[in-house]
């Protein structure tokens, strides 16, 4: 028991940071809008991001 | 019209490196050992033949190709995602109790990703499943990024002799880093311009480093044999032939 809870308090911490690193490079706003730019894999051109939510 | 040509040069090197990779893990003698490789690039090469359909017809800056790319990129990362657990698998495969500990810790790992991806979105509502799926996207990048480096980590650590294991893990290493150090250098530069402009050719870049570093890292070479063996194997080799 003590072992699961330590392994999902790890797991939090890697998820958390790694949710900051992203929202610190990525503006400060939830989704990504017109002027920022978005990580993706593969040789295809990169579309614009999507129109932020209204 | 040369960034076109720029652009259409590595998509096409990136689809022709893709499918001969495929080819030659298909022709491998290793080929149940190279099964996850086999099925991520199968998925990426799936994913961007789709893409450059979709491209072909309606064009770059068109909706149906932004939606067809984001909801591709969502197979991709997931099949990456997939990719590195694997390969914590095979860095751990005589290490059965730290095998048992990682398999629970990337479980709640993937949970959390959703989890918090969903938290995140949950007060807009726009084109639903195409923006939660370039969020948890975004978001799921970012996670592998730090799990290839705490694999790299692992490996060091643990002191692994499969070479070709330590060659993969850094070709997805230059995937992750790569558009990431280019996000935070489009931060913090003023000309908008010149940036994204870099940003454009990062990501294909990339992407093809990952294959090029893949195929040094799989493709038989004479006179470069991989080591594959364990510590334990190597240092009871050089036992025997001390002892005759």
């Amino acid at each position: 028991m003590k072992n699961l809870v330590l392994t999902f308090l790890l797991a939090l911490l890697v998820v958390l940071t790694c949710v900051s690193i992203r929202r610190m490079l990525g503006g400060n706003s939830t989704f990504a809008g017109q002027n920022s730019a978005l990580v993706a894999i593969g040789t295809s051109p990169v579309p614009p991001p999507p129109p932020p939510p209204k | 019209m040369d960034g076109n040509l720029v652009s259409y040069g590595l998509q096409y090197a990136g689809y022709l490196i893709e499918a001969s990779l495929i080819l030659c893990l298909i022709a491998s003698r290793q080929r149940k050992r190279q099964v996850p490789l086999a099925f991520y690039l199968s998925s990426l090469l799936a994913a961007e033949v789709a893409r450059a359909c979709v491209l072909h017809a309606y064009g770059l800056k068109s909706r149906q190709y932004s939606d067809v790319y984001w909801r591709t990129d969502f197979l991709v990362v997931i099949s990456l995602f997939i990719l590195v657990c694997l390969f914590f698998r095979r860095a751990c495969l005589h290490q059965e109790k730290m095998w048992r500990y990682l398999r629970l810790w990337l479980t709640f790992i993937c949970l959390l990703v959703v989890g918090i991806s969903g938290l995140l979105f949950s007060h807009q509502y726009g084109n639903l499943f195409t923006d939660f799926v370039v969020e948890f996207n975004q978001n799921l990048y970012f996670t592998c990024l730090v799990l290839n480096t705490l694999l790299y980590l692992l490996l060091q650590q643990i002191d692994s002799a499969d070479d070709q294991l330590g060659l993969l893990v850094c070709g997805v290493g230059i995937q992750f880093a790569g558009p990431a150090a280019t996000l935070a250098l489009v931060h913090l530069m003023t000309r908008q311009g010149f940036a994204e402009s870099l940003f454009e050719f990062t990501i294909p870049l990339c992407t093809l480093g990952m294959l090029l570093v893949w195929a040094y890292a799989i493709v038989p070479v004479r006179g470069r044999a991989v080591v594959t063996r364990s510590k334990a194997t190597v240092l009871a080799e050089v036992t025997a032939n001390l002892n005759v």
